[in-house]
């Protein structure tokens, strides 16, 4: 079967949910195998789809998917007919290099296969890059010193060069010819067959230049250019490749949450055993306080567990024997034993570490557009050379074939497209890296481009617009009661000291705020979904909601009707009873965060429109909604069914920002056009978002939108500068200008016009350093 | 027009047939494939 981690969206990641999370890892069992490969050396999407394809074509591939971004090729194969040393041999014959990673099961693994890959790229990129400008400077120098030194500059000047272009640049007429042989062309095509062309005559000067002038061919070379286009070629590969490297450190905090080794019930004994020597069918054994092995089902004991790591959802859950448990979620106060279902990389954790590493890769499509272009442009660029030698040799002055040959050379310099190679990503690095400073963090440049599309942002509201922590906003004691705000407050703190439940820390905090002093509490009873109940000092004490009263026999009518209005206004409404009378009900609400309300109010300044999509009762939804300035309101929306709404508001026209933060979001954040993920909530979370606002902050959607449309106009004026470059080059190079003006270009005049371009193209980008979120839309 | 003029002609335009070929016509196809 075919294993599709993409933007599917059928991840449920709720504790209610973990039903869904335990059947979504049981479709990763699979007739085929899966293996993930680490590729390098690609730096444009023409190469990841040229390896794609080779991959697709190979036998005994289902499918193939290949990410440049991570670097990694994920294939579906038959192992019948082939192996992953196979695949291997297949990426390699495409001229990349390919390794498989010591365990194919283990994501950390891999990650260290790639790191190392890409710290030896890195390096090797940085060496050639260093050579090539060392070397196009010195031969600019002795091409200057050329009418002084004489004839032995030439050959020292091809000396130079000959480790530019064959081992610098050496990748890119390797590349050039793969892509030759599949019919395809790229910019390694044309940097290729300008650099090579320019090479291979001025070698051929400076080694014949006997027999050129006896022709009366002056022995002019062109060595300088050559490596100047390599260098600037390798500069924008290596800019490229730093980009790319900062990618993994959200993996790595995911795969750190797995403990190292379980204890497992052996007969009647308990053993310690690495995590990799768990299988399927083991009992576990969880003391209060361990992180959970693997994924299973629970055999015996009870406890709660905190799965906030992995759902967002600050609640821990209860679990009791039959309930599913998830690996790296961690127990909090009872001991239990399970059976371990899953293990490895089948768990949901590794499941998620994978779909992680998928969202990572993806391109900005308008770079996509920019390989496009080259392919079309490429075989015309080579036509326009052939054409142009054959208009000088038919037409132009004597020497007819040098000028011919020195004017298409000179189309091929001048139609090197490196400050289109640059265009994308140095808008990208420079905008990504200046929303760092900003405590915003993007993945790339794609999540760049959909955001300036934007018209919609999607509020998440527990822990987004609200701080995700319910804190008591207000006491009402039942009229005519006997005990005092203070007493009831002291009291059910006391009792709630032993909940786990969030509101009973809300009540337990706010006590202490108010140094209520503590009693030992006896007979303590927790009802699920009710509340708690037992004695305090010589009082008894029932906290919990009014259902838990009533089974108590307390009557709650005297505060009924507040009780209504208050959770009408988005409250949650705890009763207290003393010695079974109501004593007094206590409102429990999540604050809304400070910035909200400005942000919301900006956003709409901006012409954007803005929705609540929140689980939690429509009341308590709308309440906090109207306080921020929100008029459009989704409540009671199942965390499944958040997707749900995001797509029917895709599908009404709109380009949605999903704003979350708990990995209950995250597939409405991966549906969303723009996942924006808080970092204050879980790790996960902001891997499923395309951008994390590090500080929690409300405002950083307005940083992160403005700054995507700025960086996109930065971009779509670099790839006009990179064109028009060859847009008016190209002609004159050719010789247009010829006839009239007796105007031409050298192919060092186009080297340098190239620079140029390459140099306007990065200090536009440069601009994006200055950003201000406070100053521009 | 010499004969030099008119075979590098000929030839120059055989060489953008060609190119046009193999990168439009015949890398479609191979992709398609």
């Amino acid at each position: 079967m075919r294993v599709h981690l993409g933007h599917d969206g059928n991840v449920a990641h709720h504790p209610a949910n973990a039903g869904t999370l335990v059947s979504m890892a049981e479709t990763m069992s699979a007739s085929t195998e899966t293996c993930t490969i680490p590729v390098t050396g690609m730096t444009c999407a023409a190469c990841s789809g040229r390896v794609q394809r080779s991959l697709e074509q190979a036998t005994g591939v289902a499918s193939a998917h290949v990410n440049l971004m991570t670097g990694a090729a994920t294939v579906a194969y038959d192992p019948a007919a082939t192996s992953p040393q196979r695949l291997v041999e297949t990426i390699r014959s495409t001229g990349y290099g390919a390794e498989l990673s010591r365990d194919d099961a283990s994501a950390e693994s891999l990650l260290d296969v790639q790191d190392e890959a890409r710290v030896v790229e890195t390096r090797a990129l940085r060496r050639k890059f260093s050579v090539s400008a060392v070397v196009a400077v010195l031969a600019m120098m002795v091409g200057m010193a050329h009418p002084i030194a004489g004839e032995g500059t030439r050959y020292l000047m091809l000396a130079l060069s000959v480790p530019v272009v064959g081992w610098a640049g050496r990748h890119f007429y390797v590349r050039a010819w793969v892509a030759f042989r599949h019919h395809g062309a790229d910019m390694n095509t044309l940097i290729a067959v300008g650099t090579g062309t320019a090479f291979v005559y001025s070698a051929t000067i400076t080694l014949f230049d006997d027999w050129f002038a006896r022709r009366g061919v002056e022995p002019h070379v062109y060595f300088e250019a050559v490596a100047w286009i390599i260098a600037l070629v390798l500069l924008g590969n290596l800019l490229e490749a730093g980009a790319k490297g900062r990618t993994s450190g959200a993996i790595r905090r995911l795969i750190g949450l797995r403990p190292a080794t379980a204890r497992v019930a052996q007969d009647d004994r308990e053993a310690e055993i690495p995590l990799s020597a768990l299988r399927p069918g083991d009992v576990v054994i969880v003391r209060p306080g361990e992180t959970i092995a693997a994924d299973g089902v629970i055999v015996d004991g009870s406890s709660y567990v905190d799965e906030s790591m992995l759902t967002g959802e600050p609640i821990p859950v209860p679990k009791l024997a039959g309930d599913p448990v998830i690996g790296a979620t961690l127990n909090r106060n009872g001991a239990f034993r399970f059976r371990v279902l899953r293990t490895g990389a089948d768990t949901v954790l590794s499941r998620i570490i994978r779909l992680v590493q998928q969202a990572q890769g993806s391109k900005a499509p308008i770079q996509r557009l920019a390989d496009r272009i080259s392919a079309v442009f490429v075989p015309v660029v080579l036509s326009i050379a052939i054409i142009t030698f054959v208009l000088w040799y038919d037409f132009g002055p004597e020497p007819a074939y040098l000028h011919a040959l020195v004017s298409a050379v000179t189309v091929l310099i001048i139609a090197c497209p490196c400050a289109m190679g640059l265009a994308v990503p140095t808008a990208v690095m420079v905008s990504t890296g200046r929303g760092a400073e900003l405590g915003v963090l993007i993945k790339g440049g794609e999540p760049l481009e959909r955001s300036q599309a934007i018209d919609t942002v999607v509020f998440d509201k527990t822990g987004t617009i609200t701080e995700g922590h319910p804190a008591v906003r207000g006491i009402e004691l039942t009229p005519g009661g006997r005990e005092k705000e203070f007493d009831v407050l002291a009291l059910a703190g006391n009792l709630e000291r032993l909940s786990e439940h969030p509101l009973a820390e809300a009540i337990v905090a706010e006590a202490d705020r108010r140094g209520a002093p503590r009693e030992p509490v006896s007979g303590f009873e927790s009802r699920t979904g009710a509340g708690v109940v037992g004695q305090v000092g010589s009082r008894t004490v029932a906290v919990g909601n009014a259902r838990l009263l009533r089974d108590l026999g307390v009557d709650v009518g005297a505060l009924a009707n507040r009780a209504d209005t208050l959770a009408a206004e988005g409250f949650t409404v705890v009763y207290v009873a003393v010695d079974a009378r109501l004593a007094a009900i206590i409102a429990v609400a999540d604050p809304i965060k400070p910035a909200s309300r400005q942000a919301i109010e900006q956003l709409h300044r901006l012409g954007l429109h803005t929705v609540m999509l929140s689980g939690d009762d429509p009341r308590t939804v709308e309440s906090v909604a109207r306080e921020v300035g929100i008029a459009h309101v989704l409540a009671g929306v199942a965390p499944d069914r958040k997707l749900e709404e995001i797509r029917r508001l895709q599908q009404s026209g709109r380009t949605v920002a999903m704003v979350g933060d708990g990995l209950n979001d995250a597939p409405a954040l991966a549906q969303s056009d723009v996942g924006i993920a808080m970092g204050t909530g879980t790790d996960v979370a902001m891997d499923a978002g395309a951008i994390t606002l590090m500080r929690g902050d409300p405002l950083g959607v307005l940083t992160a939108l403005t700054l995507a449309r700025r960086t996109m106009r930065v971009i779509r004026q670099n790839l006009f500068w990179a064109f028009i470059y060859n847009v008016i080059g190209i002609p004159i190079a050719a010789g247009a200008l010829y006839p009239a003006l007796g105007l031409r270009l050298t192919p060092t005049m186009a080297a340098a016009a190239m620079a140029v371009s390459s140099v306007s193209v990065i200090s536009n980008s440069l601009r994006l350093r200055r950003f201000n979120p406070r100053g521009q839309a | 027009m010499s004969a030099d003029k008119v075979v590098v002609t000929a030839l120059g335009l055989i060489g953008v047939a060609w190119v046009n070929w193999y990168f439009f016509i015949a890398g479609r196809a191979s992709r398609r494939r």
